[in-house]
């Protein structure tokens, strides 16, 4: 019987820093780790502990894992001491994955705030390599500062692609930067999608997502077409472990992406 | 249907204990614990429990604290455990293990210690002769006596016990052992149902100062975001006591250290009592409130459970009531949610 607790060793190959607190670890696992967009893994510091991400590499690289992590607590700071050639360890994939057969057909609004594009890209890299798949891409993201913004290199090859539009905002001003300013939500007014038919997935702080969500609902999409990424402690990634429900939905095995419908109405579930 | 006198019954535990680790029922002040027969000194007779012991099964095949991984990888897989013989469990003890068998067993996601002890342990279950002023199986749909999960099952009569084998286990060892059996007086079959629905009553009659009638899973989620909670867990201190005593609760810690050249991953113990439970990287913690916490509790057992599992991870044991400090008793506190009876202050009988 396999041991489902005990982690896979991965060799990071490369460390690339993003924003002073964020970093992108390549990593190449022991065997390839197949995934789906939204699913996530454990990576897992030997004697320090487990946290989890979710790739933010495309799924159709599994020997090749891309995980994008900012440092917020043990876990994360012991990560970001990682040189290229350690060894970690990584555990899963976990939970159920975007959605991404609704998709098909259908305008995409993607939603990020800070670090919360991360796995969105995952997502973006599926449907790119989709042609033509999703009828739209239209990427909105958010960061507090201009030096916080992830992934700045890709977002002109992003928006070069046929049916793609790529929009980021900042907090507030700042010198040098000449594009939005303003929270993510403000990128949500006037879209040019048709809310009734489009589909929206959003990660980010859990804040953001609740004002995404309202918003969202506030402009015409139906809160089934809305998805979130919840935030919450996910460890054993079975569902057993007691502590990332929402309600009676374990995030860890049945999440961490649900719909805004899924959530709106369980207590405590955006904070 | 076969009888064992008590001698007899100590004698098959001391042949058990030749090949296998043997916890029996033993007293620890005035409770009943279990703990390992001594194969060097075994007892004359086999202690009985009248109904469960004071402390859950879930100790023996999932301890408080165990090693699960360990890296880099050990090159050979862990040992086998030992075979191991449990006397002393009762009904109640035994749907509780069907509850962690959904959860640890029955499906994808395998937690090998469970399998391996679950598999390696022969189980001699018995009939509750008595229950605690804390029982309350018949509250949640249950009877004072196994119906499944164990290899042989006693029934105290007249001197000896009935014994009835559950599993092809049970049947071999019975078989190996004729020995010691002989056969039930006639009429015992019909003494022992006259006597299990006598103790059965007993435990409803126990319990008809807490009346439900609704369905738990109702009268518990029908209070979401209700102040109810803060009137019910007035008195808890979040000692997690009725975590650790309940024999379904479960939530588990992943705690990983250095350990030699190498580091190991630990299994521990965790309450959904403790403010930090749910706690995030950056600080962000779900359920902050006591009264969150104490909702999420009753929510997992009578709404979250039954929907991820099927059934109620509440068994009707009575541990929880037995262990709470501020003297909180579930009956009470379903009865009061069915009821939605809020107190304007703290009940005056908690000194």
């Amino acid at each position: 019987m396999g041991n489902d607790f005990e982690p896979l060793p991965a060799r990071v190959e490369e460390v690339v820093v993003e924003t002073p607190t964020i970093r992108t670890f390549v990593l190449r696992p022991a065997a390839p780790v197949p995934f789906r967009a939204g699913q996530f893994l454990q990576l897992y510091v030997p004697g320090v502990g487990e946290a989890p991400f979710t790739p933010s590499s495309s799924p159709s690289e599994p020997e090749r894992l891309e995980i994008t992590v900012l440092r917020a607590g043990r876990v994360t700071a012991a990560l970001h001491a990682l040189r290229a050639g350690e060894e970690i360890g990584v555990r899963g994939p976990f939970g159920r994955g975007y959605p991404l057969a609704r998709l098909e057909g259908r305008e995409v609004v993607v939603v990020g705030g800070g670090v919360g594009l991360a796995p969105l890209r995952s997502l973006l890299h599926a449907l790119f390599e989709r042609p033509g798949f999703a009828r739209r891409v239209s990427i909105k993201y958010g960061a507090r500062a201009p030096g916080e913004l992830c992934f700045r290199r890709q977002y002109a090859d992003w928006a070069a692609r046929p049916g793609v539009d790529f929009t980021a905002t900042i907090d507030r001003p700042a010198e040098g930067w000449t594009g939005r300013v303003g929270l993510v939500t403000t990128l949500l007014d006037g879209m040019d999608v048709d809310p009734r038919t489009a589909c929206a997935l959003s990660c980010g702080p859990e804040v953001m997502l609740r004002f995404v969500a309202r918003k969202l609902v506030d402009v015409g999409f139906p809160a089934e077409s809305v998805f979130l990424s919840m935030n919450r402690n996910m460890s054993c990634g079975m569902g057993i472990c007691g502590r990332c429900n929402v309600g009676s939905v374990f995030l860890c095995r049945d999440g961490p992406d649900l719909s805004y419908a899924e959530v709106r109405h369980v207590p405590y579930a955006l904070g | 249907m076969k009888r064992i006198a008590a001698p007899a019954l100590a004698r098959l535990a001391a042949e058990l204990a030749r090949t296998h680790d043997v916890f029996v029922p033993l007293a620890a002040g005035d409770r009943l614990v279990l703990g390992r027969l001594d194969p060097a000194a075994p007892p004359a007779a086999i202690p009985w429990n009248p109904w469960r012991l004071s402390e859950p099964l879930k100790s023996i095949w999932f301890p408080p604290g165990r090693v699960l991984a360990r890296w880099p990888r050990p090159a050979a897989p862990p040992a086998p455990p030992r075979p191991r013989a449990l006397f002393g469990a009762k009904g109640c003890d035994l749907r509780a293990v069907s509850c962690l068998d959904r959860v640890l067993r029955d499906h994808e996601f395998r937690d090998p210690g469970w399998c391996a002890a679950r598999e390696s342990t022969l189980v001699v279950a018995g009939d509750c002769t008595g229950a605690a002023d804390s029982c309350f199986c018949t509250m949640m749909g249950d009877l004072p006596h196994p119906r499944d999960l164990f290899d042989l099952c006693l029934s105290p009569l007249e001197g000896g016990f009935l014994v009835e084998a559950g599993t092809e286990r049970g049947e071999r060892l019975l078989a190996g052992h004729g020995d010691l059996l002989e056969e039930a007086p006639p009429g015992a079959a019909e003494r022992r149902a006259e006597a299990r629905e006598a103790l059965a009553a007993r435990v409803r009659k126990g319990n008809e100062r807490f009346p439900v009638r609704d369905p738990f899973e109702k009268s518990v989620a029908k209070h979401e975001g209700t102040a109810i909670w803060g009137a019910l867990a007035a008195t808890c201190v979040e000692c997690n006591a009725c975590n650790i005593a309940c024999p379904t609760c479960h939530c588990f810690l992943l705690h990983d250290l250095p350990a030699g050249e190498g580091a190991a991953r630990l299994r521990l113990w965790d309450s959904c009592f403790h403010a930090g439970h749910a706690r995030m990287a950056g600080g962000l913690t779900p359920r902050l409130q006591l009264t969150e916490r104490f909702r999420n509790h009753y929510h997992h057992k009578f709404v979250s459970f039954p929907r991820n599992w099927g059934v109620t991870a509440c068994t009707g044991c009575g541990r929880c009531v037995e262990a709470c400090m501020g003297r909180i008793d579930k009956r009470e506190c379903l009865h009061r949610l069915e009821t939605r009876w809020i107190p304007s202050e703290v009940p005056a009988e908690v000194d």
